[in-house]
């Protein structure tokens, strides 16, 4: 049935996505260790469902706003491996030119506007971004992602109230990781996270951010109604991050432990869980799935090795891109 | 020619900018109905609509921040900042984000938005209420800053700032808003960093943004009856700054003084101050002098406050002091 | 007799010239000519020995040569005059009057040791010399009392100071004498023509005006500093700085204005463009006096032409022609480390040589290098003098002299200084009068 081949299609795309951030994180990692990368880099590893299960309800023209930890971010809304790695090398050839690294990864094309180093830094943006939608008659839609840690930056709260005011098609995406920096949710955000979206009026979901197809349909069905004039939406997804807040900070034992780490990893991921489902559904074989992950890791591989070699922005163009024509 | 407030200009400059490009909107506080506490935008709402003239709760870094967001993704707004001295709030948004995007996405996200407030003191406002802050965004990469001192500045400069693809912001002094001054009916746009000499002269520069445009001017007619010729040069634009102008003058005449209504101390007098000594260092016949608002918060009372602003006499005297060749300072 | 003033002719003194930089003082060789002698402006009138070179010094004018006061053997400091071009043979020979000199006759003292009146008291500047204890001519010892002076407490003796003799005194008692105006001479050898004079005839020529004798109290208080004009306290340069607005420096360097002087001249600092009026308007300074831009032209006599013996056996015996003999005799005199391009003027042509260091003439070579001499030989035109001013390169004129030659170099200050003048032109004019001692 043609329905059941698009959704299969649907599916795979949801995996392959999936993997392709594990895969890029992992990449990624490799490479801030073995001290190639410059600056900061911030590790999806673990919240890959998050991402991709949102972003495959998303079109081109819907926008999203990122974090920090945005490179699930950037690759669920389409972005390619080559142009990522370049960035992050501070290559020419990166989605910014070199200029923005990975905290500040923004691929235009695909409705990313970006993501932001400063935390909550960029819910008034996609508040903004779904204003202009309204005033203007369009029918995309901002997702706004940000982290259980960002509850507590004033800015939401006054852009909530005014999402909530004027009825703008922004869906707030939480990704509560349980922590924030070093330190338990509970510890630094006070009551329910959702009545804070509830206080307003704002319908809030909470949806378990490690089941990818849980999150797709909720996403699914809010985005619709937020396209017709419903919004704004909040959505809590409970998830978890395998790797420290930053690639190379505290040893995570400090503040976690093995063995709840070991517990998400082994009985939660999300791609471990899909690939299962899909198995069993007669999605796909065992060995097609390892074809794709093969297929991905080469990918990958071949764009680091392409972003190694690139050449960084020419010098005069320090000065460029201060002011727009 | 017709003479019209500054209230007024800026007015009909908005409402010519949302009439030529219907992306441009304002969102503030008490924008619509009210026109905002000093009543410029009166009457907007009524031509445009509250889709298009936005009354926003009192959240600045908000509004601000969901003003980035906007411009960003296609549209062109026009924030309302009741008081420059909230400035302060807005800060992550204006100079993290949107002074920021251009730069950081390799040239392809741009911030096409105009932040609107205000500078002066001497209104009685008190400490809170009553700061000209143009140095702290003009500090900022990324950011244009326009000080209209007129009615004809205020219309020109705020066409020039909507249909400016960058963030600008805008300082119109508060205590003006009630003045005259010929306006052409004809559309005109005044261009950023072109200075304007307001005043031909041989012996002394003075120039002087905003507020203190009046300052000078006050202050070069009374030197005139001294025998001193004065130059008056309005930069209406701090970022970007016409150069040119200000050196092509000291060159003529010798001898500058720069007055802000900013603080003395680290302000937009130090930063033209410093380009001048750099530029026209050989032509100098005497140091520049910078004159600001005295390094205070700015007092309440009527008998404190008016003292702390730079006022014609001062700068007729310093005139003096530096065509007399006297020391204002010890050498 | 004495000369008269008003007769329009003005004696001319002789006197030692500036030999050399290092040099104050010259030895008189020998007198080419004798007190009375007719002599013609630029005759050589003596020889003097510098450190390097015996040189001549010629007559300033014409006239007869009187007055001569040093003789062959002694030194002379420089500018000390040594004689004198008069109108006629007989003057006395002394001196011409020192334009500072007041008192008539000032100069016929004799010399010794001056004895003044001495400081007697705190608030005393004459004395009264009350008597003489010694006459003019008598023989004194260091301890003897000369004369007697009353101050306000009492009367005091004045000891003669040193062995001696009294060769004059230069008051009479009962005069009030100035505290350290010369009061007495004491010679070493007896005097012949003893004075005495009284203080009012002037004395010894006074001491130049306006120092305070020595000791003196100075009672006045130091007149006030004009209190500068307008208030600021504007700092005198710190340190030997100039303070002055960065536009007024440059119109300053612009316009070759200098602020030292305004500075000297105690104008208000700091300068301003205005104060650059002031700067203009100031006399200018007199120009310091360069000896060294004067051109120099130094002349020697050669009592023979040797040369012209020595062409000719040259010609025969070696091959040289004369020109490039002349080139060697002069590149030699210059005593150069390496090769000398000298140029040889004669009869119209020119020719230039290349003269190796060494005194092998058969070794001079024609060139076209420039020259770093000229030699003009004039010898056998009627030119006798010349002064044709210095050029870029030195030049050296040889002209024929009633016997023998005269040979006068002219050159640039810069091009040679003194000493290298007098020796190019001493070496030269060696070797043109002997040939024969170049060659050993």
């Amino acid at each position: 049935m043609a329905k059941a081949k698009t959704n299969t299609e649907d599916y795979l795309r949801m995996y392959r996505q999936m993997v392709r951030i594990r895969t890029f994180e992992d990449n990624a990692n490799q490479l801030y260790l073995s001290a190639k990368m410059p600056g900061l880099t911030h590790m999806y590893s673990g919240e890959e469902a998050v991402a991709v299960g949102i972003c495959e309800a998303l079109t081109d023209d819907d926008r999203i706003t990122s974090t920090h930890r945005g490179h699930g971010h950037c690759v669920a809304k389409g972005a390619e491996f080559r142009e990522m790695f370049c960035e992050l090398l501070g290559k020419e050839e990166g989605y910014c030119r070199g200029k923005g690294g990975s905290m500040h990864i923004a691929d235009q094309s695909h409705g990313n506007l970006g993501a932001n180093a400063i935390v909550g830094g960029s819910m008034g943006i996609a508040t903004g971004s779904a204003l202009r939608a309204k005033l203007q008659g369009k029918d995309d839609v901002t997702v706004c992602f940000f982290g259980d840690g960002a509850t507590a930056q004033g800015l939401w709260y006054e852009v909530m109230n005014m999402a909530a005011l004027w009825n703008l098609p922004v869906i707030y995406a939480c990704e509560n990781n349980g922590y924030s920096e070093y330190t338990k949710t509970e510890e630094i955000a006070a009551g329910s996270i959702m009545a804070r979206a509830e206080a307003f009026g704002i319908e809030s979901h909470q949806v378990d951010g490690q089941d990818v197809m849980a999150v797709n349909d909720l996403t699914r069905k809010l985005v619709d109604r937020a396209r017709k004039g419903e919004g704004p939406f909040f959505m809590e997804l409970m998830t978890y991050r395998y790797h420290g807040h930053h690639v190379g900070d505290i040893n995570r034992e400090y503040y976690r432990s093995k063995d709840e780490e070991k517990d998400w990893k082994e009985n939660k991921d999300p791609i471990i869980r899909f690939r299962a489902w899909l198995v069993s559904e007669g999605i796909a074989t065992e060995e097609e799935i390892e074809a794709m992950n093969a297929e991905i890791e080469k990918d990958a591989t071949e764009a680091v090795a392409y972003a190694e070699k690139a050449p960084y922005p020419p010098a005069n163009e320090v000065d460029m891109h201060v002011y727009a024509d | 020619m017709r003479e019209i407030t500054l209230s007024q200009a800026v007015n009909e400059a908005l409402a010519e900018e949302m009439r030529r490009d219907e992306t441009v909107f304002i969102l503030g506080e008490d924008v619509a109905e009210a026109g905002t506490p000093f009543k410029v935008l009166s009457g907007l709402v009524e031509e445009f609509g509250t889709d298009r003239v936005l009354d926003t709760p009192i959240s600045e870094p908000g509004f601000v921040g969901i003003a980035v967001g906007a411009a960003m993704t296609g549209a062109r707004p026009v924030v309302d900042l009741m008081f420059g001295d909230f400035i302060y709030l807005v800060m992550d948004q204006l100079c993290n984000q949107a002074a920021k995007q251009h730069y950081m996405s390799g040239g392809k996200l741009t911030v096409p938005m105009v932040l609107r407030t205000n500078l002066g003191a001497t209104r009685r406002s008190a400490a809170q209420h009553s700061q000209s802050l143009q140095a702290l965004v003009a500090h900022i990469p990324g950011l244009k800053v326009a000080l209209p001192s007129s009615a004809y500045e205020a219309k020109g400069l705020m066409k020039t700032a909507i249909r400016d693809n960058n963030p600008v912001v805008i300082f119109e002094d508060k205590l003006m808003y009630q003045d005259k001054a010929p306006v052409p009916e004809e559309e005109y746009l005044i261009p950023f960093g072109v200075a304007n000499v307001k005043r031909e002269g041989r012996d002394i520069t003075l120039i002087a943004t905003s507020s203190m445009v009046q300052v000078a001017e006050k202050a070069a007619a009374m030197l005139e009856k001294e025998g001193i010729d004065a130059e008056v040069i309005d930069p209406r634009t701090i970022v970007p700054l016409d150069e040119a102008t200000l050196l092509d003058s000291v060159k003529k005449t010798s001898r500058a003084i720069v007055i802000d209504e900013g603080h003395q101390s680290y302000g937009v007098t130090a930063e033209i101050a410093a380009r001048l000594n750099e530029k026209a260092f050989y032509h100098l016949d005497a140091p520049v002098l910078r004159m600001g608002a005295m390094d205070v918060p700015v007092p309440f009372s009527p008998a404190l406050e008016d003292l702390t602003v730079p006022t014609p006499e001062a700068v007729v005297e310093n005139a003096r002091k530096l065509c007399a060749g006297e020391l204002i300072h010890a050498a | 007799m004495p000369h008269d003033e008003t007769s329009g002719f003005r004696p001319h003194d002789v006197t030692m010239p500036q030999l050399g930089m290092a040099q104050d003082a010259g030895k008189i060789v020998s007198w080419l000519k004798s007190p009375g002698d007719a002599v013609s402006r630029g005759d050589a009138l003596f020889e003097v020995e510098t450190d390097k070179a015996v040189m001549e010094v010629e007559s300033p004018a014409d006239g007869f040569l009187t007055g001569v006061s040093y003789g062959e053997g002694e030194d002379v400091p420089v500018g000390q005059v040594i004689a004198r071009i008069s109108d006629s043979a007989e003057d006395d020979g002394a001196p011409a009057p020192e334009p500072a000199a007041t008192g008539k006759a000032s100069d016929a003292l004799p010399e010794g040791h001056t004895v003044t009146m001495p400081q007697l008291g705190m608030a005393q500047d004459t004395g009264l010399l009350v008597n003489w204890l010694k006459a003019p001519g008598d023989e004194v010892a260091a301890d003897d009392i000369l004369f007697e002076v009353e101050t306000d407490k009492s009367t005091m003796e004045v000891e003669a100071g040193r062995k001696g003799f009294l060769a004059a005194t230069l008051a009479e008692a009962g005069e009030e004498v100035p505290v350290g105006d010369p009061v007495a001479i004491i010679s070493d050898a007896r005097p012949e023509a003893p004075v005495a004079r009284s203080a009012k005839d002037g004395g010894a020529p006074p001491a130049p005006a306006a120092p305070v004798p020595a000791g003196k109290d100075t009672t006045e208080a130091p007149a006030k500093p004009a209190a500068a004009a307008p208030a600021p306290k504007a700092p005198s340069a710190r340190g030997g700085r100039i303070l002055a607005s960065p536009k007024a420096r440059r119109l300053a360097l612009e316009q070759g204005l200098d602020l030292n002087r305004l500075a000297e001249a105690g104008h208000p600092q700091p300068f301003h463009v205005a104060d650059l009026e002031v700067l203009r308007t100031m006399p200018s300074p007199a120009p310091a006096s360069a000896p060294s831009e004067t051109p120099r032209r130094l002349t020697a006599t050669c009592a023979v032409d040797g040369l012209s013996a020595f062409v000719p056996w040259a010609a025969e015996t070696q091959g040289l022609a004369p020109d490039a003999i002349l080139a060697g005799l002069a590149g030699a005199s210059l005593g150069a480390d390496g090769s000398v391009t000298v140029v040889v003027e004669r009869l119209g042509l020119t020719r230039s040589f290349s003269v190796p260091p060494g005194r092998s003439l058969s070794a001079v070579a024609e060139t076209d290098d420039a020259p770093a001499l000229i030699v003009r030989d004039l010898r056998g035109t009627p030119i006798s003098t010349v002064a044709l001013g210095s050029e870029q390169t030195p030049v050296l004129t040889v002209t024929d002299a009633a016997a023998g030659l005269v040979i006068t170099l002219e050159c640039a200050a810069s091009a040679l200084d003194a000493t290298a003048a007098i020796r190019l032109l001493t070496e030269f004019a060696g070797r043109m009068e002997q040939p024969l001692r170049h060659l050993l």
